[in-house]
């Protein structure tokens, strides 16, 4: 039998590669094209603490910037590298389904750019790297939702454990890279003298040195008290007030946020029709090793049939959480994923939601007609995959036919690494 | 060494020898025991549901009553069978303890009772097998003090984790066992004096308060508290303070009782300082989702995957548990009294005497009193009976899950503790098995 020579042979897979990529990316030219990646995804991912990260922002000099720039640069296609290489492990009909194969090219591309960015070597060179990260993070700004709706749709085909731990390690690793990539724009905007944070609190980079815990609280619950005369359930705040650490302020108002708010919604429509609510009892704690945060509802508890622990909430597979399948939950999903802005889980994004639905609870016409904002079903995973990044936890405890306790704890000393799996 | 020993020790002959060679180890079982042990052990084990334990008493007539005899004389041999045939397996050193050896002799004997006695064909003989029944269920109060006790001992010859999976297995039996014999004696008693306990069904009260237990227990801790400790936290209960549901009293009383003396405990010794007395109450929430729409008769069991619970909270402000103790806390034997509670683990004499022995003595007992046992030695012993005793939590644990419920402990590190406590409502528990 005749082999061709192997330079011949590669020659036509190249032949062969550029014949097939032209109609559909994921051709067998795509299998060939994998070595690259590979090879990234071979890196263990350099971890830090956000100790580390404090450190190094505090004394920055032109230098440590643009060390922290090729870093970022040379981190984040390790990180997406493992990612993708998650993805081709995945059943090939789980990759196929709408919104999956959507991140499989954002990632693929986003690898492919940061792999060939050259190196930056001086501030204006760090400039434009910023720019160019800044548009990376807008491009996938989507993510979130088209992976929920994808793997929503695909979850008949992977067992829960499988599923869940999969999106675990896909959000964290985002998380991640998000963390790194806004921390270094921080820096960097910091060094030039663009500091954008004008409430004076100490801060490096995106990290919060004296974070005061009672002041986000205080901050969620203002913001969730609708400006009109409408009656709300009062946030009572007790515990250790004045609870100052250091952490990711973003992530923290995020969690308590989306607590808060659903304990509120919980409260007002367990007691509709009633003169008064009762309250929602927030108790902040400083602990050893932790800052812990109690938040406790009489909202009638987590009595939806469709779980069987209130775990299961964090949960995006039908079979822990049969709501993951109902259409509205996916149109919605669908909507948000093929919006430009997508959803980023940020506190501005919760912010605008809510008064959006506050809007709409007040307007009885709006709410019969359009229903329009059917939840997506992602704060509470994102909740715990917030606390979770630094060592933190996240529980979730109903009293049925009373009231929800939620327990947060976060780590207070900073020196836990990121808790990313591979 | 060996050349200075007399010969005639080595020869198994020698009646010296065997008279002492006997001394050292606990007496084999006799062969009849052996033989009918072999029996029972043999028998396959049929599931036995609440259901079914409780269709005797509704309505309860002599032929139920016989029934429920019937229950009795082919569960007790069968469930001691199992029991012994555990203790049977153990290390051969960890039975030659003394504690286990007198456990073991005891279960033997209860067998060869259970399992030897004939038939009951009728109510007269009924009531002669029922006060001997309750003679042995009344002497057999203070097993687990023992065995604990005896495991305590024989910590170098076995594994935490082995002992404990023992411990839960055998107060687990220990609480099926006691269950079918104090519900026969109860029934027994019922069909004798019918105008008793109204709610009762055997053991179990229907109609159940859980406030009304949360108070009496409290009452009985916040004495306790107030001998020992000089002072004690007010109770605020809140909730569905109206709630009522079907549960062993018992049960509930050991639970409750538990898990208030931690809560007082903690918060005095938390925030009691010589003259100030202002404690932070301890806040227990109770709560009963309403009953699933359209149940009725015994078939119909509520939705299989969330069984209706009734659920109390009790909150306290002690300080919560120190995040190197958490992972110990359900572990037997271990305390977070005292300040050197971590060493307690390694420190043999901490589970000793007395303490052990009342803590844990009061199970399902049908007429022991409880709190007159803990009470009286309380006020002797002072600090000892209220805390570090190293079994409540792990057992009213057990006591929860017993029916299906749960025993859940949140430490808030450096402000309190919320123990969640969910019990299945057993009117809606037919399919719990026992």
């Amino acid at each position: 039998m005749h082999r061709p020579p192997r330079v011949a042979r590669r020659h036509v897979y190249k032949l062969l590669y550029l014949s097939v990529c032209a109609r559909n990316s994921y051709s067998t030219a795509h299998f060939y094209q994998n070595r690259q990646l590979e090879l990234y995804a071979s890196k263990q991912a350099t971890l830090l603490s956000l100790r580390q990260l404090v450190f190094y922002g505090r004394a920055m000099s032109e230098e440590r910037l643009i060390k922290s720039a090729n870093y970022v640069r040379t981190e984040l296609p390790i990180r997406i590298a493992h990612r993708l290489r998650d993805l081709q492990g995945l059943p090939y009909i789980v990759v196929m389904q709408e919104g999956v194969n959507r991140v499989y090219d954002l990632y693929w591309t986003a690898f492919e750019k940061f792999r060939r960015y050259p190196e930056v070597r001086t501030i204006e060179e760090n400039d434009e790297f910023c720019q160019f990260v800044r548009g990376m993070l807008n491009e996938h700004s989507a993510v979130i939702p088209s992976l929920s709706l994808g793997l929503s749709l695909a979850s008949p085909y992977l067992p829960p454990d499988q599923l869940d731990s999969f999106m675990r390690r896909m959000l964290v690793s985002r998380m991640s890279r998000r963390v790194l990539a806004e921390h270094h724009i921080a820096l960097s905007d910091a060094f030039n003298g663009r500091d954008h944070n004008v409430d004076g609190e100490g801060h490096v980079g995106i990290i919060y040195t004296g974070l005061n815990v009672e002041k986000s609280v205080k901050k969620c619950a203002s913001i969730l008290r609708p400006p009109s005369n409408v009656q709300m359930p009062e946030v009572i705040i007790e515990g250790h007030l004045g609870t100052t650490f250091a952490y990711i302020r973003e992530h923290l108002e995020y969690i308590v946020f989306e607590l808060l708010k659903n304990s509120i919604q919980a409260t007002v429509d367990a007691h509709a029709g009633k003169l008064s609510y009762p309250p929602i009892l927030v108790t902040i704690m400083a602990g050893v090793n932790d800052i812990g945060m109690r938040i406790s509802d009489q909202g009638g508890g987590l009595t939806n049939p469709h779980i069987r622990t209130p775990s299961d909430l964090f949960s995006f597979s039908h079979v822990r959480n049969a709501t993951r399948m109902e259409d509205a939950r996916l149109g919605s999903l669908r909507s948000v994923s093929e919006r430009p802005a997508g959803m980023v889980a940020t506190v501005n994004e919760l912010v605008q939601r809510w008064q959006e639905e506050q809007r709409t609870r007040d307007n009885p016409e709006v709410e019969a007609g359009v229903g329009s904002h059917p939840r997506l079903g992602i704060g509470l995973p994102m909740c715990n995959i917030f606390s979770r990044y630094f060592g933190g936890s996240l529980e979730l405890v109903s009293m049925d036919g009373w009231g929800t306790d939620a327990y947060l704890r976060l780590p207070k000393l900073g020196t836990n690494l990121e808790g990313i799996e591979f | 060494m060996l050349s200075r020993r007399p010969v005639h020790c080595f020869r198994p002959w020698s009646r010296k020898f065997i008279s002492s060679y006997l001394c050292r180890t606990p007496e084999p079982a006799s062969p009849e025991l052996a033989q009918l042990l072999a029996t029972h052990a043999q028998h396959a084990p049929q599931p036995l549901t609440l259901g079914s334990l409780l269709s005797l008493g509704r309505p309860l007539t002599s032929e139920s009553i016989l029934a429920s005899a019937q229950i009795v004389q082919t569960e007790m041999p069968r469930r001691l069978a199992m029991r012994i045939r555990s203790l049977e397996g153990l290390p051969f050193i960890v039975g030659t303890n003394p504690h286990i050896a007198r456990i073991l002799e005891g279960f033997r004997k209860n067998f060869l009772w259970s399992a030897s006695y004939p038939p009951i064909t009728n109510i007269e003989e009924n009531s002669v097998f029922t006060s001997q029944l309750e003679n042995l269920v009344r002497d057999h109060a203070n097993d687990i003090p023992t065995i604990a006790k005896g495991f305590q001992e024989c910590q170098r010859y076995m594994s935490a984790e082995a002992i404990s999976s023992f411990l839960d297995a055998a107060i687990r039996n220990r609480i099926a066992v006691r269950l079918i014999a104090e519900q026969h004696v109860a029934l027994t008693h019922a069909l004798n004096n019918p105008d008793g306990l109204q709610d009762h069904l055997g053991v179990i009260d229907m109609n159940l308060s859980p406030v009304k237990m949360l108070k009496m227990c409290a009452s009985f801790v916040a004495e306790l508290c107030e001998a020992s400790l000089g002072a004690s936290p007010s109770l605020i209960i809140d909730g569905h303070t109206e709630a009522r549901f079907a549960y062993v009293p018992v049960h509930l009383e050991y639970v409750v009782t538990e898990l208030l003396k931690n809560a007082f405990r903690a918060t005095v010794e938390r925030h009691h300082s010589g003259s100030s007395t202002s404690l932070p109450p301890v806040q227990v929430t109770v709560s009963l989702p309403s009953a699933p729409p359209s149940m009725s008769g015994l078939a119909q069991i509520t939705s299989p995957t969330r069984p209706r619970m009734l659920h109390i909270r009790i909150r306290d402000r002690g300080g919560g548990v120190a995040p190197v103790h958490i992972p110990h806390i359900f572990a037997y034997s271990f305390t977070t009294a005292g300040r050197n509670a971590v060493h307690a683990l390694a420190d043999e004499d901490e589970l000793d005497g007395p303490y052990a022995a009342q803590h844990v003595g009061g199970g399902a007992a049908v007429g022991s009193d409880l709190f007159g046992e803990i009470a009286g030695k309380g006020v002797q012993t002072g600090m000892g009976t209220i805390a570090g005793l190293g079994f409540g939590l792990p057992m009213s644990r057990l006591y929860a899950q017993y029916f299906g419920g749960s025993l859940e402990l949140f430490s808030l590190d450096g402000w309190g503790c919320d123990v969640l406590l969910k019990l299945r409502c057993l009117d809606h528990a037919e399919d719990a098995e026992i």
